[in-house]
């Protein structure tokens, strides 16, 4: 089931090369339409009421001596992410059906195979497997930036590769010394922890969790982050991303940040939580530190961007901060909203980079400077502009403030300081407060990113959208009045246009009508409703996420009378099978 | 302990020491022992109220779509609009006075465990209580009056931009809806920021005019300041209380509300106290009061039908609400009321300073909303709920009159607004029921005695002085009432009544296929190049009217309103007047207060009463009873004075900084309650003389009409007033410019990082680069080797750190 989400895209990407490049884009609508129907299937197969547990499992040994296998299962964290790559999918064809004019076959293709890398991130159980998925994906979205973005593309594309390789290399590093770790564990009948190697991630998670010290952990946890933390990308770390945006086209930004983004919260979910719980807790300030300068820097630079493309991108630096300032809280609310928000960030940022996108094509260019006022001349565009802004901004009602609110609200709750007293507690008891580092410091803070949030966004749209319509010269100005633009403009458009986007050269006029056109609507139609049913009904996603984020809360902060071993992958840390005392002769076998 | 209070009249004799020490004990164990409040399920009708405008606004959509071209979608949203009043009368007449819950759907409900507090529960439900059908009453009813108002004040506009304007009008009622209606803080929340958005869309419906975009983005972000901390203070009452859904609340609620009301406010916790003062922060916002009140006045750049309903009528009392609904826990901090009612009375005071000042008739109208906002908070903060509903709901009247009279002129005058250029208008022909309009709402808001809002004004006026400690308030008040005779007469004898003569505003109706009519607004110079264009923009004709040229001059003659218009201000007038007689009504329960008449009766059996469920006595004794224990423990007789408490709802700070507290409760002597009625009248009256004496005896022909008499006076005063102290300059100095300066430094911070980074690893691209530019296969054996490598080199070194 899960290895056919792969294998689609795949074969299709294969089927693109083969077949001539005059059905490249049809070829990959169908191939993703393909992915997107079995992804429907599996998400029907998918027993909801189990969300925590791996389901459609399934493995190929691959290298046994290494331990190595082709494993995959989902639980309904990876469903949702999954079900989010595959709607974006068939919307990224949609959005390149104009846009992209030259090597066609070469970019649908990749397209594609971008498409099955991110699926494999998400189902794989191996950590080789996975690993090399996500590694993966950086070479198609180093061929789409390289090869199909704007003027400044091969300086974006190699910064991005290397800044996110070099991340990721010390990521790896960290989950060797883990699987290493592991192989030097004494082998244990019950869990499977240890013996020999092993790169099962379950498996793993048990070794790491229940028998690495604090300061193991803690080195692990560091290069995981180091990883993790670039493809978020926290505040230090995140320069590549504006830059790979700015340059990327519609479809690699909307795949950018719809979910590539998210590959790294999704890591540091499963194996920052998963593997190193107790260093977690111990960095979890400092994470959201990272976070909340990320909000408020992130907001800021927003503010003085000209280009809107620029503008959105850093504004998925503050957005993410939100994400994984949720994680950090490691409370229900805080993680069941970092996890929405991996999916809502992706809706109303790939649908804002879809409409910037589109607007590009009209106009060769994103400077607020040059086009203003497109309302007036794009009204359908400009209501859906409105609505994904506000999705954007956080307003209740639509998706985006539902995962926002709940990352706030876990972190405002998770502190042990409630109980300590402070804040005037110890004359109440704060019921509604959980066990945590952050608090409501952290959160007030944060918060004042929504307010940043709203003037960097509405500032955009009254430039962009609202005010007088400004349109950049050589602009033909197509008349006032909405309608009949047919194919008049059909035939003066030179190969320039479009596919390698030759910046301010590229006046050619389009050959697209004022306003969007049904393909276009289309491509935002899925979004803008995911956006409003997520926003009014999220209900359906929080009993789905409930059982996988009781979960690992339980992994990070054991309840005290965990004594039922077989509770399939964490028996817990305080094991009182004797493991921990193997933990000592694990280190004295290392030394 | 009675746990469970609302919608019973259970009472709590906690006055005694016993029960005190038995809260206590309780209290300690508070989240444990609090028993869910029985839930009454309401009327699944009310779920009509929210659910019609939402037709409506998927109406108005499908018009847009399907390109309507005429006045169907106005007429749409005022039949829904209609049915939802409707179904708030009927849910008004078969209400009992108690509190039911109509359940909708889930929204954003999640759980973590069985304890309490580990639900957080929000839900689509809809809060039945007299508060709630009060405020949905006047909101739906002027909803309903101002959509068939602006079918033909729009109607230059019909298109696609009637569609969206009534799309977002239908938005609006429905967000008013959940705001007012919502059951928990989080539906308010959401209520809250739709009608924010709702705003934006509206202000900024002339979108390509930039002011009004300026304004409409003004409006958002300063909304936004304060829902900040409306949205941290739902966090904190979700962490303390465990619930945000009002019933859990005041259960929870309660043995605190025994301890304020022996005055041991140092035993409540801070947190708790912490909560109404961040409630208050967004009440502030969006009521737009002190700091947060400019963007109000901006927002004039919206159709005229907006700033009545949206700008003066119901969203900006949304505050209000939030204050009255969240009662019982403003009551719960010791410095909250004082907070509110001190913002509200500066608030109302520097706003009617800046309207005296101001020449547009619709930013007088602005200031003067403002100012009137500050009267609500300030009765909420003295402790009479009743009376600042009470003024909400004639406020809303004879303030939505107001505006739309003027809008009437606005209308046929192309925008002109400037009372220096308008007179006499009252007398013109086809004008008498503007002018009769604009004498009503004139007199309502200078208080004259026995209209409306001289009774509900008179309410706050006379508990202000009441209210231990907080006479200042009452003085603040009083003063800030006859300024607002006089501005609002300054406007009446200029405009309405005198000589007629009028000179044309700049902008035109000027129509075009796609919508984007020209504001009418001819407030500042800024559009003068704007409207110029305009003015040699065609003429064009009236879907409702006779044919009426426009342009500058001779061609000019002012447009009288229709019939749609005509309707609305003449219901409105005897709406604004007949809002007078609710003060004389009885209210519409069992056993209501005998003073103040129907509106607080409504407002006395919700959780805005600040005490009623809370109490056993009947309810005007008991008002008095906590009065007198004001005075006692003012003047330290009470024996709780001792553990520094007054043993009173009053705050021990109120209590305190009175010095004079014989005089606490008296006005100069006198019983307020009584005297009010003739001071304010009198104070309304020399109001008007002075109006009368400056701008209308003494201006007999047009050429004077361009003088302001009073202003010169002043001096410099009278500069900075009508540049409303600066305080935009004030905002742009402290938060903005520093705030910008910030964002540049990080930008070129960031800008600098990037190009360092990519300086520094330059060699290794070029190097990679050149390796992997000719072919795509090429790249993938450079990566794949390079990635061998680089972890072939970590692995190594971890393996040599970690095992020495």
């Amino acid at each position: 089931m899960l290895a056919s989400l792969i294998l689609i895209p795949l074969a299709v990407a294969l089927a693109i090369v083969v077949l001539p490049a005059a059905s490249a884009r049809a070829t990959a609508l169908l191939g993703t339409l393909a992915a997107a129907a079995m992804t429907v299937v599996a998400l029907v197969q998918f027993d909801w009421t189990q969300g925590a547990v791996m389901q459609f499992l399934a493995s190929v040994p691959w290298l046994p001596s290494l331990g190595i296998s082709l494993s995959f299962g989902a639980d309904s964290v990876s469903m949702l992410l999954i079900a989010l790559a595959a709607l974006l999918g068939p919307i990224c064809v949609l959005a390149s059906w104009t846009a992209i004019t030259e090597r066609v076959k070469t970019y649908y293709a990749w397209l594609l195979i971008l498409q099955a890398a991110m699926v494999g991130v998400f189902v794989a159980r191996d950590l080789i497997f996975f690993y090399i998925c996500f590694e993966f994906t950086l070479v198609p979205m180093y061929v789409l930036i390289s090869l199909y973005g704007s003027t400044n593309r091969k300086r974006a594309a190699t910064t991005f590769f290397l800044y996110t390789f070099t991340g990721s290399v010390i990521a790896l590093a960290g989950l060797a010394y883990v699987a290493w770790f592991n192989s030097t564990l004494p082998f244990d009948q019950m869990t499977g922890v240890g013996g020999s190697w092993t790169f099962d991630i379950s498996t793993l998670q048990t070794a790491a969790s229940n028998h690495m010290n604090l300061a193991q952990q803690s080195m692990v946890l560091l290069a995981l982050l180091c990883g993790f933390a670039v493809k978020v990308p926290l505040f230090p770390v995140h320069t590549w991303l504006p830059l790979a945006h700015t340059e990327a086209p519609t479809a690699g930004s909307v795949i950018l940040a719809g979910v590539l983004l998210k590959l790294g919260t999704y890591g540091i979910f499963r194996f920052g939580i998963g593997y190193t719980p107790d260093a977690f807790v111990a960095f979890a300030p400092y994470i959201a530190v990272l976070c909340i300068i990320g909000i408020l820097y992130g907001g800021l630079i927003c503010w003085v961007q000209t280009d809107v493309k620029k503008l959105v991108a850093y504004s998925s630096v503050a957005h993410l901060g939100f994400c994984v300032l949720g994680l950090a809280a490691l409370n229900h609310a805080g993680i069941q909203g970092s996890i929405l928000y991996m999916i809502n960030h992706g809706l109303s940022t790939g649908a804002l980079f879809l409409l910037i996108g589109f607007m590009y094509e009209r106009y060769h260019t994103r400077s607020m400077k040059e086009v203003g006022g497109l309302a007036a001349k794009m009204p359908v565009w400009a209501t859906f502009m409105v609505f994904f802004v506000m999705a954007s901004v956080g307003l209740p009602g639509l998706n985006g403030f539902v995962s926002e609110f709940l990352c706030m609200l876990g972190t405002f709750q998770a502190s042990d300081s409630w109980s300590l007293g402070l804040w005037g507690s110890e004359k109440a008891a704060t019921i509604g407060a959980t066990r945590g580092n952050l608090g409501p410091w952290y959160a007030a803070v944060a918060s004042t990113g929504v307010i940043i949030a709203a003037m960097y966004l509405l500032i955009m749209v009254g430039k962009v959208v609202f005010g007088p319509l400004k349109e950049p010269g050589g602009h033909d100005s197509h008349g006032s009045h909405g309608g009949s633009h047919g194919g008049s403009h059909g035939g003066s458009h030179g190969g320039s246009h479009g596919s390698n986007g030759h910046g301010a050269a590229a006046h050619g006029h389009s050959h697209l009508p004022a306003d969007l056109t049904a393909r276009e609507i289309t491509a935002l139609m899925p979004l803008a409703i995911a956006c409003l049913v997520f926003g009014l009904y999220p209900t359906p996603l929080f009993q789905a996420l409930k059982a996988p984020v009781n979960e690992a809360i339980a992994h990070v902060y054991p309840p005290p009378q965990l004594e039922t071993p077989g509770t399939e992958n964490q028996p817990g840390r305080n094991d009182p099978t004797g493991l921990i005392g193997s933990v000592g002769t694990a280190q004295e076998v290392s030394r | 302990m009675p746990s469970a209070f609302l919608g019973v009249l259970v009472l709590n004799p906690a006055s005694s020491l016993d029960s005190m020490l038995d809260s206590m004990l309780v209290l300690a164990a508070t989240p444990a022992t609090v028993a869910k409040a029985p839930i009454i399920a309401g009327d699944p009708l009310a779920l009509l109220v929210p659910a019609l405008p939402i037709l409506g606004l998927i109406l108005c959509t499908l018009c847009a779509i399907f390109r309507v071209k005429s006045k169907l979608p106005a007429f749409l949203t005022v039949a829904c609009l209609a049915g939802a009043f409707v179904v708030t009368a009927k849910l008004f007449t078969g209400h009992d006075g108690g509190v039911s819950i109509a359940s909708g759907f889930q929204w954003m409900t999640l759980s973590w465990g069985e304890e309490p507090g580990q639900r957080f529960i929000a839900d689509f439900s809809l809060y039945l209580d007299s508060l709630t059908i009060l405020w949905m009453l006047f909101v739906t009813g002027l909803a309903t009056l101002i959509a068939l108002y602006a079918s033909e004040y729009m109607s230059h506009d019909v298109g696609l931009g009637y569609c969206r304007f009534f799309a977002a009008f239908n938005l609006f009622v429905f967000s008013m809806a959940c705001l007012v209606m919502g059951d928990n803080l989080l539906l308010l929340f959401l209520g809250w920021e739709g009608v924010g958005l709702c705003s934006y869309l509206l202000i900024g419906y002339f979108y390509k005019k930039p002011s009004a975009v300026a304004a409409a983005k003004k409006a958002f972000i300063m909304n936004r300041i304060g829902d900040v901390g409306l949205i941290l203070g739902v966090m904190l009452t979700f962490v303390h209380f465990g619930s945000i859904e009002y019933r859990e609340i005041f259960a929870a609620a309660q043995p605190y509300i025994d301890l304020a009301k022996a005055g041991k406010f140092s035993e409540i916790p801070a947190i708790v106290q912490l909560i109404p003062i961040l409630l208050a922060v967004g009440a502030f916002g969006k009521s737009a009061q002190l700091p947060l009140y400019v963007w109000l006045p901006d927002a004039m750049e919206g159709p005229t039908p907006v700033s009545a309903l949206i700008h003066a009528a119901t969203m900006v009392t949304a505050g209000v609400y939030l204050v009255a609904r969240t009662y019982p826990l403003f009551l719960l901090s010791e410095y909250a009321l004082p907070i509110v009612a001190w913002t509200g009375a500066l608030t109302a005071l520097v706003a009617a300073t800046i309207g005296m000042a101001q020449f547009d008739i619709k930013r007088i109208m602005a200031y003067s909303t403002v100012s009137q906002l500050g009267y609500m908070f300030a009765g909420l903060g003295v402790l009479t709920s009743t009376g600042a509903a009470f003024h909400v709901v004639t406020h809303a009247f004879f303030k939505a009159l107001l505006f739309l009279s003027c809008g009437a002129i606005m209308h046929g005058f192309a925008g002109q607004l400037d009372l220096r250029k308008l007179s006499g208008v009252g007398f013109m022909k086809g004008w008498g029921v503007v002018g009769l309009g604009m004498f009503v709402g004139c007199m309502n808001l200078a208080g004259f005695p026995f209209t409306a809002g001289y009774f509900s004004k008179d309410m706050i006026l006379a508990e202000a002085f009441v209210t231990p400690g907080m006479a200042p308030i009452g003085w603040i008040l009083l003063l800030t009432a006859g300024l607002t005779a006089y501005y609002t007469f300054r406007v009446f004898f200029r405009v309405v009544v005198g000589p007629m003569h009028y000179e044309p505003g700049d902008e035109l109706h000027h129509a075009e296929e796609d919508s984007h009519g020209h504001d009418h607004h001819g407030a500042s110079e800024a559009d003068a190049a704007h409207a110029a264009d305009a003015a040699h923009g065609h003429a064009h004709t009236h879907d409702d009217h006779a044919h009426h040229e426009h342009g500058h001059g001779a061609h000019f003659h002012p447009h009288a309103p229709g019939w749609a218009i005509n309707t609305v201000l003449a219901t409105l007038s005897v709406a604004s007047i007949a809002a007078a007689g609710l003060y004389f009504v009885k209210s519409p329960y069992e056993g209501g207060m005998a003073h103040g008449g129907a509106v607080p009766g409504m407002v006395e059996r919700s959780s805005a009463a600040f005490e009623t469920p809370f109490s056993h006595h009947g309810v005007g004794e008991s008002h008095e009873t906590i009065k007198e224990g004001g005075h006692e423990g003012a003047d330290g007789h009470a024996p709780a004075h001792a553990e520094g408490g007054a043993p009173s709802f009053v705050p021990t700070s109120i209590a305190k900084s009175q010095g004079e507290a014989a005089h606490a409760g008296s006005f100069l002597g006198w019983d307020p309650h009584k005297v009010m009625y003739y001071v304010s009248g009198v104070v309304g009256f020399v109001g008007i003389f002075i109006a009368f004496i400056l701008h209308y005896a003494g201006r007999r022909t047009a050429a004077t009409a361009r003088a302001d008499a009073l202003l010169p006076a002043f001096g410099p005063l009278a500069g900075w007033a009508q540049n409303k102290w600066y305080v935009d300059e004030l905002y742009d100095l402290v938060v903005r410019t520093p705030l910008w300066i910030v964002a540049n430094i990080f930008h070129l911070f960031d800008k600098i990082v990037i190009d360092g980074l990519v300086r520094l690893v330059g060699g290794i691209p070029r190097f990679i680069g050149g390796m992997v530019r000719p072919t795509q296969s090429g790249e993938l054996h450079g990566y794949a080797a390079g990635m061998a490598a680089g972890v072939a080199v970590l692995l190594f070194l971890v393996f040599m750190l970690t095992m020495r």
